[in-house]
């Protein structure tokens, strides 16, 4: 029995009512957040108990306390932990996951149920990483965040550490790129009427910024991680300094990830403080547009930054001027940005609450980090800081003094909206000057030691090296550090206890997120509102924007009420499913399955969550369908909320497809021996693309079959379709035993494993394009396919389609110009 | 010319606060950047000053805006006085693009004519080609100029010549790093990277590994002694001989007889007894003021704790305990530490 999408009684007053069951399988954005957010600070405790081991063990010189092994496992884990299950998930799964619907007037985001299963997939990734600790012959991973290869590799870091680490990242890889299209199709269909793009609240802006470097950066991880689970688990060698192959593509994939990983850990705190200090300033956001761009400027030049995380590596005098000279353009559009923030507390009236000392306090802190990261932009000066704690005080002053002052920050500011009980701003005010302390303390002095040569990552050091006394003061202000975030625990638990309850506006907020009550209905608002400028329940509140509506409130006009009219139209919300659940456990069970090579286990995963994929897809009474509002909800820009979400998977597959294509371009011209590409036969390859690109033709027609509300046609042609794809796929395998015979196995050189990654990849593609026809033919018999389901097959083509163009990319590089040389 | 005026000014301003923060003299802080006794070390410390001074200039303006914003020019909630509310200003907006743009102007200028100035295409001349080998955890050195010279973990160079470092790594990637000699360059497997300095004060420099390698990274250290020109060339024909031979009838006789018939021999070199290549070539060891890559004195107490359990002292060492024991242990102590 299919689940129906039920209407809610408007005056259920609050999403946090329900069960436990309700959160199992709940689909509501806000409460997703909640699970993000709690799951989060449990694993900053956990993170932040790991860098508080790390600084006992650095209290004394030769300092015997914890031993080598486990101290490698702890900088490892406190990275890990801190940017992948803390700072990405507080602020893309729980701050933006929670406001942007509110924010831009939605009752969710574009896929509900996507969104829970990001957030199962990120729990079980979650503990995943940390099952190590008590798998028998386990231990946690020990190659440091970053896992350079090639010490990542089984014949330098044997056992299960690594293989933990690679799978836990590719698991949560899925759970973040999956949120991310999920926001930027909400961002982008799902807005409000009038909420144009200029008039979105900075953190939307910010988040939709993130969302991109996201989509477009995590490919490049993922592949990263693929080459490593390969050399790993089938022998391959893509990082071994051998036969061609150099460990340094790691650290191209990985920084190509991990620089625009910096701006996606940034930006949103970059947009937490714009909507802070406005607040409080009870002032415009200065430079709204400047903002805007230099926040894009941002993103943009992120990825031609890579590089100057390896100046050290020996890329020569010109890329490491290219790398420098792009590095500290990035200094431009962050230094507006600062300005402006300054420029939005000049002249207003502020409010000194909890939340505003932190949005002022990371002016100051981001600053320094700033700085600092100007210096490592010149490599000569890098070449003394790169590795030292130089580089750990800069980014700790970034993340932290940054990022983690924004995110506490937005707690004070948004808690009473998503709980409806204000923080304590006594213990706040306590909390926030015990950070500034313990924060400076602990990583102040870490330039000093950085310039005194204290290397990175070192369990011990010798007594005569100076750096004894800054380690004590470090050790020392770390707990002051660690007592302060005591207190926020403290203050956060705190509430659930408390019967204070917040109103719906208790800041006197700008955006539409206060408009509603405190906490939120299910359903957000009981009609979408409608946006008439920036700051838009500040424009309901006392008028239009800028000076005019200020000065109605300083001379004391009381803001006009809001009334909360009631809903003039039956409320659709999405059915809560157990799907998301499944299919999570799925992917866990599945890593599992590889960590002790149990194909079984494997097997039983994948099938788990094939099943749980294909339920999804036929939950609803009507087939392939989103949420009953999907329709309803495409107002923004007029097309269907899959279509865009779709379209913005292929982006990224995009920037996934280019990674392995050029790593065959550049390690094909290493290629140190025969079998290269001579082996490739080009006729049996040209009649194989002839019938993909044939099946494309028979996409076209099905779809315009199923538009006529031709059923038996379109029936045909998706056989048809499959049946093409299927010789496709018969005769790659064909093509690979063929080369099997001739001796090209897959460990056989650089040419041959490059080779079968990226057909076979692309082959896996083609595969998943046929199962989903044959799931729309399936449909199509039970009679759930029809006209107005139309857009299943246009989403299936769009799909096909570009496997298909993708393929005649890598026949024209991989087989027609085999004969180019160093091509 | 008021350009270089100005920055050396800067500087100036920036180096006396640098010293009056840490005071980065020599004995304090043997690795100190700040102390530089290399010409590499000392170009690379002259940029830095200078872009710590724009830094300043720069935080100095964030912090008096900031201040002036927060206590000076506005109000707090409830007092009077209307909060202005310029929301745009283009005139400021285009100071603060085009400020820092000019500051980064000068700050990648004198930049790139570094990265090319320390990073020369042609050899130099009269230069001494070293290779380094980076091991997990211990660093090896080939003289590259003819005499065959090999030694571990101290790296004896001539001061006033150009001496040319080639580096290659055994397996993973690790990173050279002398602070006071200069920055940094990775060890990376399969290429061949290079450091070209010139150091005119004789001493003893610390160095270190500088990226992750393993269990056992933070115990990779090394030195650099920079010796006059004489004595560097006494200390290079001394690394060429063969292996003392002890006396008959001493307790060194009877340890060279214990490594000759331990295992030793596989991974270890002596030259006239054995050839291993797996450790560090032992002909001259105790011409060495350290073991273990600088993480023990050379001392026979530390020594025979080392050969008794080298996984203790140095965690993950790919050096066995070969359970010697007693008399036969204090024979080879006392051979080893007979090898100038």
């Amino acid at each position: 029995m299919a689940a129906q999408p039920k209407v809610l009684p408007i005056e259920q007053p609050s999403y946090l009512e329900g069960g436990p069951i309700s959160w199992l399988n709940t689909v509501d954005h806000k409460k997703v957040a909640m699970m993000y957010g709690i799951a989060s600070l449990l694993f900053m405790a956990i993170g932040g108990i790991e860098a508080m081991l790390i600084r006992v063990q650095l209290f004394y010189p030769n300092n015997h306390l914890i031993s080598a092994a486990f101290y490698n496992q702890l900088f490892t884990m406190h990275g890990t932990t801190m940017i992948f299950l803390v700072v990405m998930p507080l602020l893309l799964g729980f701050f933006a996951n929670f406001l942007i619907p509110l924010m831009i007037g939605a009752r969710d985001v574009a896929f509900p149920r996507l969104n829970a299963l990001s957030f199962w997939i990120f729990l079980f990734g979650g503990i995943f990483l940390h099952l190590g600790i008590i798998w028998p012959n386990g231990g946690l991973p020990n190659a440091g965040w970053f896992g350079y290869a090639n010490l990542t590799e089984r014949m330098y870091t044997p056992g299960l550490h690594i293989d933990f680490w690679d799978i836990g990242l590719i698991i949560l890889g899925v759970s973040t790129v999956m949120t991310a299209l999920n926001f930027l199709t909400t961002i982008v269909a799902m807005r409000a009427p009038g909420m144009t793009y200029m008039r979105m609240p900075l953190f939307v802006w910010s988040m939709l910024v993130t969302v991109i470097l996201v989509l477009l950066a995590f490919p490049a991880l993922t592949v990263g991680l693929l080459f490593l689970f390969l050399d790993r688990f089938f022998g391959a060698h893509f990082y071994q300094a051998m036969d061609g192959a150099t460990p340094i593509l790691w650290q191209h994939l990985f920084w190509l990830f991990g620089h625009p990983e910096v701006y996606i850990m940034a930006l949103p705190a970059f947009g937490i403080v714009s909507e802070l200090l406005p607040n409080f300033a009870r002032k415009p956001l200065f430079g709204y547009p400047m903002m805007v761009y230099s926040m894009i400027l941002i993103a943009f030049l992120s990825y031609g930054v890579w590089g100057h995380h390896m100046f050290a590596t020996g890329m020569g005098p010109v890329a490491d001027s290219a790398f420098s000279i792009t590095s500290m353009l990035i200094a431009i559009p962050t230094g507006i940005k600062i300005f402006s923030w300054i420029a939005t507390v000049w002249g207003g009236s502020l409010r000194m609450t909890t939340a505003m000392y932190f949005g002022l306090a990371f002016i100051l802190e981001f600053t320094m980090g700033g700085l600092s990261g100007i210096m490592h932009a010149s490599p000569p000066v890098d070449l003394q800081q790169t590795d030292s704690y130089f580089v750990v005080a800069h980014f700790h002053y970034v993340l932290f003094g940054g990022t983690m002052f924004a995110i506490l920050g937005g707690f004070y500011y948004w808690w009473p909206k998503m709980t409806g009980r204000l923080l304590d701003e006594r213990l706040g005010k306590l909390e926030f000057w015990l950070t500034v302390i313990g924060f400076n303390g602990t990583f102040f002095p870490m330039h000093f030691l950085g310039e005194w040569g204290m290397p990175r990552r070192i369990y011990t050091y010798a007594p005569n090296m100076g750096w004894t006394f800054l380690n004590q003061f470090e050790t020392v202000c770390a707990f002051i550090l660690g007592f302060a975030f005591l207190i926020f625990y403290i203050n956060i638990i705190k509430t659930f206890f408390s019967d204070e309850r917040a109103l719906g506006d208790p800041w006197d907020g700008r955006g539409l997120e206060w408009a509603t009550s405190s906490p939120p209905p299910p359903y957000n608002f009981g009609n979408i509102p409608n946006v008439r400028g920036r700051d838009a329940h500040w424009i309901t509140k006392y008028g239009r924007a800028g000076s005019r509506g200020i000065a109605m409130y300083a001379s004391g006009q009381i803001p006009k009420p809001v009334p909360e009219a009631a809903p003039t139209e039956a409320i659709h919300m999405p059915a809560p499913s157990f799907f998301p659940l499944v299919i999570a456990a799925g992917l866990f069970v599945m890593g599992l399955g590889w960590i002790q090579l149990w194909y079984r286990l494997v097997a039983i995963g994948a099938g788990a969550m094939f099943l749980g994929v294909v339920g999804m897809a036929f939950e609803y009474p009507t087939f392939g369908q989103e949420n009953a509002e999907s329709e309803e909800h495409s107002r923004s820009v007029g097309a269907d909320v899959r279509k865009v979400g779709l379209w913005s998977f292929i982006g990224s597959e995009c920037l996934f497809f280019a990674t392995l294509i050029s790593t065959f371009v550049v390690y094909k011209a290493r290629n140190p021996h025969p079998p290269g590409a001579e082996i490739l036969e080009i006729p049996l390859t040209s009649f194989s693309t002839f019938i993909l690109l044939m099946s494309s033709v028979l996409m076209v027609l099905a779809l315009n079959a199923i538009q006529r509300d031709d059923k038996r046609w379109n029936r045909i042609w998706l056989i048809g379709c499959a049946l093409f794809g299927l010789i496709f796929l018969g005769v790659e395998i064909h093509e690979f035993y063929g080369f099997w015979m001739k001796g090209m196995a897959y460990q056989t050189n650089l040419f041959s494993q490059c080779f079968y990654t990226l057909v076979g990849t692309h082959g896996t593609h083609v595969a998943i394009g046929v199962i989903w026809i044959l799931v729309l033919v399936v449909a199509s018999f039970t009679g759930k396919l029809d006209k107005s389901r139309a857009l299943s097959v246009e989403l299936a083509g769009l799909y096909w389609h570009f496997v298909d163009i993708v393929w005649v990319i890598i026949f024209t590089l991989v087989y027609l110009m085999q004969q180019v040389k160093g091509a | 010319m008021m350009r270089d005026l100005k920055t050396r000014l800067l500087a100036m301003v920036a180096f006396a606060i640098m010293v009056a923060g840490c005071g980065g003299e020599d004995a304090a802080h043997p690795m100190s950047t700040l102390a530089p006794r290399s010409d590499l070390a000392n170009w690379i410390n002259g940029l830095f000053m200078e872009i710590t001074a724009w830094d300043l200039l720069i935080l100095v303006i964030v912090i008096v805006a900031f201040t002036l914003a927060v206590f000076f020019f506005s109000t707090r909630v409830g007092e009077a006085g209307p909060p202005t509310a310029v929301s745009s200003d283009l005139t400021l907006e285009i100071v603060w693009t085009l400020g820092p743009a000019l500051i980064l102007l000068f700050i990648s200028i004198p930049t790139v004519r570094l990265i090319f100035r320390t990073q020369p295409r042609k050899p130099v001349a009269n230069e001494l080609p070293i290779t380094v080998v980076a091991h997990q955890w211990w660093w090896e050195f080939h003289y590259d100029d003819g005499s065959g010279a090999v030694t571990a973990n101290e790296l004896h160079i001539p001061a006033e010549r150009p001496i040319h470092l080639k580096l290659v790594s055994n397996d993973v990637i690790h990173s050279f790093w002398v602070p006071r000699l200069g920055g940094k360059r990775d060890v990376v497997p399969g290429q061949v990277n290079e450091i070209h300095l010139i150091s005119t004060i004789p001493g003893e420099y610390y160095g270190q590994c500088a990226e992750f390698c393993g269990v056992s990274h933070a115990n990779m250290r090394f030195r650099i002694f920079v010796d006059k020109p004489d004595d560097f060339a006494m200390w290079e024909k001394s690394q060429t001989q063969p292996g003392a031979v002890p006396a008959e009838a001493t307790a060194a006789m009877r340890g060279a007889q214990v490594f000759a018939n331990s295992p030793c021999t596989t991974c270890h070199t002596i030259n006239g007894i054995s050839k291993g290549y797996v450790g560090p070539n032992l002909t001259h060891l105790a011409s060495r003021t350290t073991i273990a890559a600088g993480v023990l004195a050379n001392d026979p107490a530390q020594l025979t704790q080392w050969i008794e359990h080298p996984d203790e002292m140095k965690p993950g060492a790919r050096m066995p305990d070969f359970g010697l024991r007693g008399a036969e242990l204090n024979d080879l102590v006392a051979y080893l530490e007979s090898l100038k």
